[in-house]
């Protein structure tokens, strides 16, 4: 009984987590660079169809996939022309994107409404991990390949931002854009590519949500996770390694949410996966030395020579 | 018989007024894309569309339930004579408008007010439910039958209601596991609330949200289930059994023919309140258009068998057709809430040898024996 409820728990959180770790992740690096992008979910949809339309077209996920991550580069791109070069209101700019890519994403999706997906993406069991007891059937078992890709993007992410040094001029960019630009560093080209990495991995995330996690376009099919990523940013501190944490413990508790309903209320089981994130984020940070502030410069357009 | 009727008052209509066009605009909830809701009523719109040469259609996706006012205003400006607005939500600022426009004639779906230029209409599912029913409760092995639904309010707790009967009637035992998901379209909290019935040992799924989710989360694991709203067989050939369809252009073409024809006036729309069922055929048992139940679960509906109060010992799938049968007559020799029923707390609330009016069945907020799960509002009396 117990061991039934912690599987459930740890594959449902984590196969709810994937579309949310990698939107994350993308929003981490962009944000990490000091340019925040509220564009994520339409960025995410136009993922997630563009995944649709070409897997749909030429039977092959993963091509879709890829595709994703290029609408969804190109999208960014759009935003950090706006945000970096011509120094616009990066907040506007991204709801801008949301719109457009919700939009946009309707109106050429309506084709593709109600029509399955004859390859979407495999699951993949690991081999011998998957034999272990509890974490094998709850981990390693019936999951996209896409959530240990997401995995792996983050541990990779943790380790490029604080021991390379590319990720530290990362870093000093969005802290201090005037001193990293002193040191040689290149503002603009820094920031372009952290918002065009972000826009990739949001196309990633839609592109989960459209042939692996439910292989099928709907209009608003993201139905808010964008926003969901951008919070778990924030609750993340801006670290890859606590995303992948935020990330699941989001999905678990959304798990542990249609779970309890016989017991508890759902009204206030709506709220919980919100709640709990929170509070076990906040608990788990008191004590260390965390830093839950955002990046010094996040939001502000870098003007060579002004202070 | 219903089409003749149309057409002749189409031709009436057309020799009364001449080349006269009509102009009918559709206010939308959602996306025509949801495959859903939206999707459905967009369709009954295209084929009224098709079906009347003097009929001019225009329509507004995703307006929301708070600003429907303006909306209407905007229609009007364009020249609309005929409104429908397609969300319980718009009620209100449905009849606000009707004063505000008494030339133009309003319908409002799923709606229970009225006045002189406001009529209502819906097509309701609660017999196609009682069917799915009879057909999950003889498909479930574990005797948990996993239901995710949108909102607690009267339309779903009587389907609900009228489902578990369905199902107890085929398997006394059995259950249905209800979980609410507090959205009409959330995707992902379908997928959620579906994964948390598998893991509860649900094996047969029915739901009221608008995508195809739940019946691709149970093909995944290999369990039936029934579709909703839009065909859905095509997402799961091999594991989606029925469903319930809806022909929301059978009450359109009725209601714009007869207002072409002069029938229906601003003035006389008070008690027009159209509540369509199989009869009627604005709604329709089945997995697809055509295909009532997937041939590929006629072994196992057939090796069923059950003692039925008027047809002895039957078979489930022989039951479903009969009962089919008797429910499309207009007659309507039978109806799911047919006393007695007792709801889950013991009480009575249809008694022997009667049936729920409309009005009972519309305000529906108890729970019948076997459904298990939160209910909101339950009453305690």
């Amino acid at each position: 009984m117990v061991e039934d409820w912690l599987v459930a728990t740890l594959a449902r959180g984590l196969a709810f987590a994937a579309p949310l770790l990698f939107a994350a992740l993308g929003e981490l690096v962009a944000e990490r660079s000091g340019v925040i992008n509220l564009g994520v979910e339409g960025m995410m949809i136009l993922g997630a169809l563009m995944a649709f339309v070409v897997a749909d077209a030429s039977a092959s996920p993963w091509l879709g996939v890829l595709a994703a991550a290029g609408v969804g580069a190109l999208a960014a791109l759009l935003h950090a022309f706006f945000a970096v070069t011509l120094r616009a209101n990066q907040y506007v700019s991204g709801l801008a994107l949301t719109m457009v890519g919700l939009g946009l994403s309707g109106l050429f999706g309506r084709a593709y409404a109600g029509k399955p997906l004859a390859h979407p993406l495999p699951k993949w069991d690991v081999p011998l991990l998957k034999e272990l007891p509890w974490i094998g059937p709850g981990v390693f078992e019936g999951q996209s390949a896409l959530l240990y890709l997401g995995l792996l993007l983050a541990l990779g992410l943790s380790v490029f931002l604080h021991q390379t040094r590319p990720g530290i001029h990362l870093r000093s960019v969005g802290e201090n854009p005037a001193a990293a630009d002193a040191l040689g560093v290149n503002v603009y080209l820094v920031r372009y590519l952290a918002v065009v990495f972000g826009g990739a991995m949001a196309g990633v995330a839609g592109a989960y949500l459209s042939v692996a996690y439910r292989p099928s376009w709907t209009e608003g099919m993201t139905a808010g996770m964008g926003w969901i990523a951008l919070a778990i940013v924030i609750f993340a501190a801006w670290e890859p390694l606590r995303a992948v944490l935020a990330a699941f413990l989001f999905g678990a508790f959304y798990h542990l949410a249609y779970r309890f309903q016989g017991v508890l209320p759902p009204e206030f089981l709506k709220m919980t996966p919100y709640l709990f994130t929170i509070l076990f984020l906040v608990l788990s940070a008191l004590g260390k030395s965390v830093r839950l502030g955002a990046p010094e410069a996040l939001g502000r357009p870098y003007v060579r020579g002004e202070r | 018989m219903r089409k003749v009727w149309i057409a002749v008052l189409a031709v009436l209509g057309a020799l009364a007024f001449g080349q006269q066009e009509l102009k009918a605009g559709w206010l939308y909830v959602g996306p025509i894309g949801d495959y859903g809701w939206t999707h459905a009523h967009d369709v009954g719109r295209r084929e009224a569309a098709a079906a009347f040469p003097w009929l001019k259609t225009i329509y507004v996706e995703n307006v929301p339930e708070g600003q429907a006012g303006s909306y209407i205003d905007q229609m009007v400006r364009q020249g609309v004579k005929v409104i429908f607005a397609t969300s319980f939500g718009y009620m209100d600022a449905v009849l606000e408008a009707a004063k505000r426009y008494p030339d133009v004639i309003f319908a409002h779906a799923t709606g229970f007010k009225r006045a002189p230029n406001v009529a209502t209409y819906m097509a309701d599912f609660y017999q196609v439910f009682y069917l799915n029913g009879l057909m999950a409760g003889a498909l479930t092995k574990t005797g948990k039958v996993g239901y995710v639904a949108a909102f607690p309010i009267p339309e779903l707790k009587r389907h609900i209601n009228a489902f578990t009967l369905g199902v107890r009637a085929a398997n006394p035992k059995a259950k249905v596991l209800v979980r609410w998901i507090y959205e009409w379209y959330n995707p992902a909290a379908a997928k959620e609330a579906t994964e948390a019935l598998i893991a509860e040992g649900a094996d047969v799924f029915a739901f009221t949200e608008d995508s195809p989710t739940v019946v691709q989360v149970a093909a995944e694991k290999g369990f039936p289930s029934f579709s909703h709203y839009s065909p859905m067989l095509k997402f799961a050939p091999d594991h989606v059994v029925s469903g319930q369809l809806v022909h929301w252009g059978v009450i359109y073409k009725d209601f714009l023919a007869k207002v072409y024809a002069g029938l229906y006036t601003p003035k006389n729309l008070e008690d027009v309140d159209y509540w369509w069922l199989l009869p009627q055929g604005a709604v329709e048992l089945g997995a697809d258009f055509g295909v009532p139940i997937n041939p590929k679960f006629a072994g196992r509906l057939k090796a069923k068998a059950v003692n039925h109060p008027i047809f002895g010992e039957i078979n489930v799938y022989d039951l479903v057709m009969k009962l089919h049968g008797l429910m499309k007559d207009v007659e309507l020799a039978f109806d799911p809430f047919q006393g007695p029923i007792k709801d889950r707390r013991g009480i009575l609330r249809v008694p022997e040898g009667l049936r729920l009016t409309k009005h009972q069945l519309e305000t529906m907020e108890w729970a019948v024996e076997g459904v298990v799960g939160p209910w909101p509002n339950e009453p305690k009396k």
